[in-house]
């Protein structure tokens, strides 16, 4: 009696996989804590001690903007320094371009790409910080950050992709209360994040990161238009063009240098315009240079090192009275203390979940009691966010007043518990300012205890909401990784008695002592392979050359294999079939050309596309076709649509099956493997030329195959012999018609790797026929995994996300191009009809003169820095942009070409926010 | 000096299986080749692996000719009927061969196949030929069981049945039984070991490669080489120990 009956071993597994399942859920939500924040908008009572918030006035939501704006004034009894202020972001732009590093200025390249804001730094006119951003330092998470003081959670990245409006407390919703006019020229993310906030605005899309000019070009072009009006209390720059050059060549790219000299440019012209030009009734304005995230060397970001998270933040137009260059460059702040300061500076509420500290730098300007004003406002909302988060601390029980005749009280050291501290630290702070308020004259000293008391509650309780905001639950963790253990354990001991089972069977119906106790090369290799993968996974370039390893790997396993071939010639379950000296040399020879055809289709698969991340512009065979001219890409696609058929007919027929299904089935995959041909030969101009082909191809393929192929003998008309025949049929067909489909579906270039991929298949099918008893089944499962990774990274793919490839969807799908691809002020001359009616045919090659295939092709000229004829920036929005195979179609447009050039007539749809 | 030790070797009688010493020799004079080479790259051309690895590889495997393919010509296997000439002939054309193997391996395994890597495919395959295959050549000529025997262990199934009745054995010695009857001659650990060593570390040596670390001698093949070097060092001394050991266990 086994002791694995089935119901048990079914249950078993159900078990397993539930306890996987809810471990690997369980340790999600660890790993990834969602934060609780705050609801609602902080009003006037982050203007009173948290101590007394039980008095709320509720009429407040009824308030004119104005009469709140003079309401924040009134509680704050901070005269606002600036009433116009201009957010500038540099996307990607790391603070050690403009700063330096560790004291030291940098290089003399870069400080001669910036000579303004050089200038601006070392004539104290600007104040630079280090601004530490936390990870995960991606675009959206960051601006975030900065508009709202708070740390969010790790799962913000992923939906940095589909971004959503900010409900959150934040700055931009603050000034909107009170009635700011505010105009966001940039990155799209913005509108997303903060819809209908906007007086004006112009969208740009960072998607295409090859483009990095027209994306800077599309903010600066309004730059100039609104810093003369005067209507906007609000700017905002947005610029993407650092990140795009970081993206495509890293820190050290040769694109970066211009493109800090136009960032300088942008900060020249608005100084100039707005700060140094305006008189001092008329009120100040602010310049905030921002930069949401730094870059690594290679030019990636996302992670949590110095490079990434060094991110910079400029000051231009607070009164300075230090102008040491050193001693203003040298400050390190976190990027969450933009947001509090920002709002004391402008008077308006601190943002409910901000964590930040705001930066005594930028208030040298007020007096000592307005500073003092300003750390408890700071305090307060900090302490209020503390309550909130510690349910039980209200630090009432801490004499408030106490002390009250005893001037020179002792500050009590603070320790013990977090809510004892905090209370401690606050309480000190507060009674300190108390005891100097007091004083009819303020002695130096107590102003400056009282500011270091203030710093250190704001710095304590800053750090330790941050750490709270980014702390995993370790319990859920080990918990998650503990039940993902037990499963595997189960799981395991299941394999472990199978096997145990299988075997005493085994023994117990042959004799295969001998067999089964010799532990193949291969079978250790196969074993050893994961473990070289799990070994790899810790580096994060073997993660992002991936592609490298499973072609390693793959070939490994084909070498060793080969070296069993050629160790012991025929399979040992073959050997009851053929007897004969001719029939094992057959068999032999099979198995080795077939080997031998794996390892050599896998390396041109290898050399096909270079992939990876670092390596990307090394030569390879798909560049160098493509560079070859379009015509032979055609011809090869042709070609490989014809191998996949020929082949796949021959296999079917080679088996001479006597059954009429295999006809019928033969001449269906027939049909629609002419359809699509007839597809790919619509659009070629050459019809003789391809039929030319047509006719040496199919007989060359059909030799070649009928070669390397034996025809398996059925001895037999056994009911399980057909059942494998219809099992081998079905498998086949299905290989055979999705290498049509895939035929469709992927770029050109990639129709041969499909051909070879499948060639692969067969030939490992044939060896692993031959092979018999011989090889252990999960050896060939594993191979056929190996060859289907290397397969997956030979067509192109890759580990990055810029990699996942959108041609076919741009070839067969419409492409609409959103806001923000306008059309830039050089091309204004096209004069504007508005003919809804015609369509535009751009022919992409031929009469034009212009070779254009793919949208990548048009971006892959911006790249490379020539004077584009064509690219889809340049285009007018909400013109439908649909990529035939020939053709551009741009819906209701009217065009001409002339000199190889294209002229836009009209488009289709007038803008509705045209200036 | 070299050409001196060879007389020398060549003046004793020559037996069939090589005494302790002699491979010690044997394998002393194949690091010092190796040795030589470097040195002579470093002090006479002042050149190093990482900075002309074309050049490098070159002197390696002019030294390791000498020094491989004239000391193993000597052990070669038909004593009677091959003379030592003939055997550093066979030596001299299994050189290329062998490199022609290892070259295909590694392209098929994803080294560069462009035209400016060609020079430094050839000589990297030459030294790994010298590794491999060329002793091989020079010992047992064109003899296909030897060659399996060496390559494959495909004498293997054979023995499978003698363990029964060494059961008994001690574990340790149960391997050395293993060893004892795959390989029946010393010269067979000679060139099997440090070949698979080579092989082995050459494999591993490919890992560095698409790391970014942005190191000169990630470049194919530095790493490459010296995985391999360092691979067939391990052979050697591998080979030297196993043989201590069996011929202790014959002694008992």
């Amino acid at each position: 009696m086994p002791w694995l009956t089935c119901t048990k071993l079914t249950l078993f597994t159900i078990a397993g996989v539930a306890i996987q399942m809810v471990g690997l859920s369980i340790f999600v939500f660890g790993f990834f804590p969602v934060k609780p924040t705050l609801p609602g908008h902080s009003g006037s009572e982050s203007f009173r001690a948290p101590q007394c918030d039980l008095v709320r006035n509720e009429s407040e939501s009824d308030l004119h903007p104005h009469q709140l704006r003079s309401l924040y004034k009134e509680l704050s009894g901070m005269p606002p320094a600036f009433d116009q202020l201009i957010l500038m972001v540099i996307d990607g732009l790391p603070a050690e371009l403009v700063l330096g590093k560790d004291g030291k200025p940098p290089s003399k390249a870069l400080m001669e790409a910036m000579p303004y804001t050089r200038s601006l730094l070392a004539n104290g006119m600007a104040i630079g910080f280090h601004a530490k951003a936390a990870p995960p330092t991606v675009t959206m998470p960051r601006l975030k950050a900065m508009v709202s003081g708070a740390i969010g959670g790790f799962l913000d990245v992923a939906m940095n992709f589909n971004t959503q409006a900010m409900l959150d407390d934040n700055l931009l919703g603050q000034f909107f209360k009170i009635g700011w006019k505010m105009v966001m020229l940039g990155d799209e993310t913005w509108l997303k994040l903060f819809p209908g906030l906007f007086l004006r605005h112009d969208g740009v899309s960072s998607f295409f990161v090859k483009d990095t000019v027209h994306v800077d070009q599309n903010v600066s072009r309004h730059l100039g238009y609104e810093l003369s009006r005067d209507d906007w209390d609000f700017l905002i720059l947005h610029y993407l063009g650092l990140d795009h050059v970081g993206h495509i060549g890293g820190r050290n790219s040769a694109l970066m240098a211009p493109k800090l000299r136009e960032m300088d440019e942008v900060v020249k012209m608005i100084h100039m315009n707005s700060i140094l030009n305006q008189k001092n009734d008329e009120g100040q304005t602010l310049l905030v240079v921002v930069s949401d995230h730094g870059m690594t060397e290679s030019g990636n970001h996302g992670g949590s090192s110095y490079e990434e998270t060094d991110s910079l933040a400029l000051f231009i137009g607070v009164k300075n009275n230090i102008s040491d260059d050193f001693l203003s460059t040298h400050n390190i702040i976190h990027q969450v203390d933009i947001a509090p300061t920002l709002a004391l500076l402008f008077g308006v509420p601190i943002p409910k979940n901000n964590v930040g500290v705001l930066m005594a730098e930028i208030f040298g300007y007020l007096s000592e009691d307005q500073q003092m004003k300003a750390l408890e406002l700071n305090s307060w909302q900090l302490l209020r966010l503390l309550q909130a988060q510690i349910p039980g601390l209200s630090c009432r029980n801490y004499p408030r007043d106490g002390l009250r005749d005893d001037q020179d009280f002792r500050i009590a050291k603070c320790s013990g518990s977090m809510e004892a501290m905090f209370c401690c630290l606050y309480t000190n702070a507060a009674l300190l300012q108390k005891s100097w308020m007091s004083k009819e004259i303020s002695s130096r000293e107590d102003y400056t205890s009282t500011v270091v008391a203030y710093y250190e509650f704001l710095r304590t309780a800053s750090e330790w909401l941050s750490h709270r905001a980014t702390d995993k639950p370790v319990r859920l963790l080990t918990v998650g990784i503990a039940a993902m253990l037990l499963s595997c354990l189960i799981l395991l001991s299941l394999l472990f008695h199978t096997c145990k089972e299988v075997y005493l069977r085994e023994q117990s119906l042959f004799d295969l002592e001998s067999i089964k106790q010799t532990w193949y090369l291969d079978e250790t290799f196969v074993l050893g392979v994961v473990l070289i993968l799990i070994v790899s996974m810790a580096s994060s370039s073997m993660v992002e050359e991936e592609q490298y390893i499973w072609h390693f790997v793959a070939s490994t396993l084909n070498l060793l294999l080969l070296r069993k071939t050629i160790k012991c010639p025929t399979g040992a379950g073959a050997q009851d079939l053929h007897s004969s000296s001719k029939g094992k040399n057959k068999i032999s020879f099979c198995r080795l050309s077939s080997i031998s055809v794996v390892l050599i289709s896998g390396r041109i698969l290898r050399g096909w596309h270079q992939g990876g991340v670092n390596w990307t512009n090394l030569p390879d065979i798909s560049k160098w076709l493509e560079q070859a001219g379009t015509d032979n890409v055609k011809s090869i696609q042709l070609v490989s649509c014809l191998l996949v058929m020929s082949l796949s007919l021959c296999v079917l027929f080679l088996f001479g099956f006597n059954m009429k299904f295999v006809l019928v089935i033969g001449f269906s995959f027939l049909m629609s493997g002419l359809l699509v041909l007839q597809h790919f030969v619509k659009h070629q101009d050459a019809l003789p030329w391809f039929v030319r082909f047509s006719t040496s191809e199919m007989g060359l393929s059909h030799d070649l195959y009928m070669s390397t192929s034996v025809p398996n003998e059925v001895q037999n008309n056994m009911l399980l012999v057909k059942l494998r025949e219809s099992l081998y049929l079905v498998g086949w067909e299905y290989i055979s018609f999705w290498c049509l489909l895939q035929l469709l579906l992927q770029q050109t270039i990639n129709s041969m790797t499909i051909v070879l991929l499948l060639v692969q298949i067969l030939a490992s099918m044939l060896y692993f026929s031959y092979s018999g008893l011989h090889q252990k089944q999960w050896v060939e499962i594993a191979a056929l995994y190996f060859l289907g990774m290397a397969g997956h990274f030979a067509l192109g793919n890759s580990n990055s996300l810029a990699t996942i490839d959108v041609a076919g969807a741009f070839m067969h799908g419409d492409v609409c191009l959103c806001e923000g691809h306008k059309l830039s002020p050089i091309s204004r001359e096209c004069r504007f009809h508005t003919t809804p009616q015609t369509d535009a045919w751009l022919p992409l090659s031929g009469s034009a003169g212009v070779e254009l295939h793919f949208a990548n092709s048009i971006h892959h000229r911006i790249a490379d820095n020539e004077e584009p004829s064509f690219c889809l920036e340049r285009l007018f929005p909400k013109v439908h942009l649909c990529l035939y195979h020939n053709y551009m179609r741009l819906h209701g447009c009217i065009c001409s070409s002339y000199n190889s050039d294209i002229y836009l007539l009209g488009a289709g749809v007038e803008e509705k926010d045209a200036i | 000096m070299k050409q001196k030790k060879n007389k020398e070797m060549a003046a004793k009688p020559s037996s069939k299986a090589i005494s302790k010493a002699e491979a010690l020799v044997v394998h002393l004079i194949s690091g010092f080749g190796l040795a030589v080479a470097f040195w002579v790259a470093h002090n006479v051309h002042s050149i190093s692996l990482t900075s002309h690895p074309s050049l490098t590889l070159r002197l390696i495997w002019v030294f390791e000719c000498l020094a491989v393919i004239l000391l193993y010509s000597r052990y070669r296997k038909d004593h009677e009927r091959c003379s030592y000439f003939k055997a550093v002939g066979r030596g001299l054309l299994g050189l290329p061969a062998g490199a022609l193997i290892n070259a295909l391996g590694a392209i098929v395994l994803g080294a560069p196949a462009g035209i400016q890597y060609l020079p430094r495919t050839i000589n990297w395959s030459l030294v790994m030929a010298l590794f491999t295959i060329a002793p091989a050549a020079s010992v047992f000529g064109s003899s296909w069981t030897d060659w399996q025997r060496i390559f494959a262990f495909t004498k293997q199934s054979t023995y499978i049945l003698k363990f029964d009745s060494i059961r008994e054995c001690r574990c340790s010695k149960l391997i050395l039984a293993i060893g004892s009857t795959l390989l029946i001659e010393p010269v067979d650990y000679m060139i099997c070991l440090p070949a698979h060593g080579a092989v082995i570390g050459a494999w591993f040596g490919a890992f560095p490669m698409p790391l970014d670390w942005e190191r000169p001698w990630q470049e194919w093949p530095i790493c490459v080489s010296y995985g391999a070097i360092v691979g067939y060092l391990v052979g050697i001394v591998a080979s030297l120990g196993f043989m201590l050991v069996r011929q202790h266990v014959k002694g008992d």
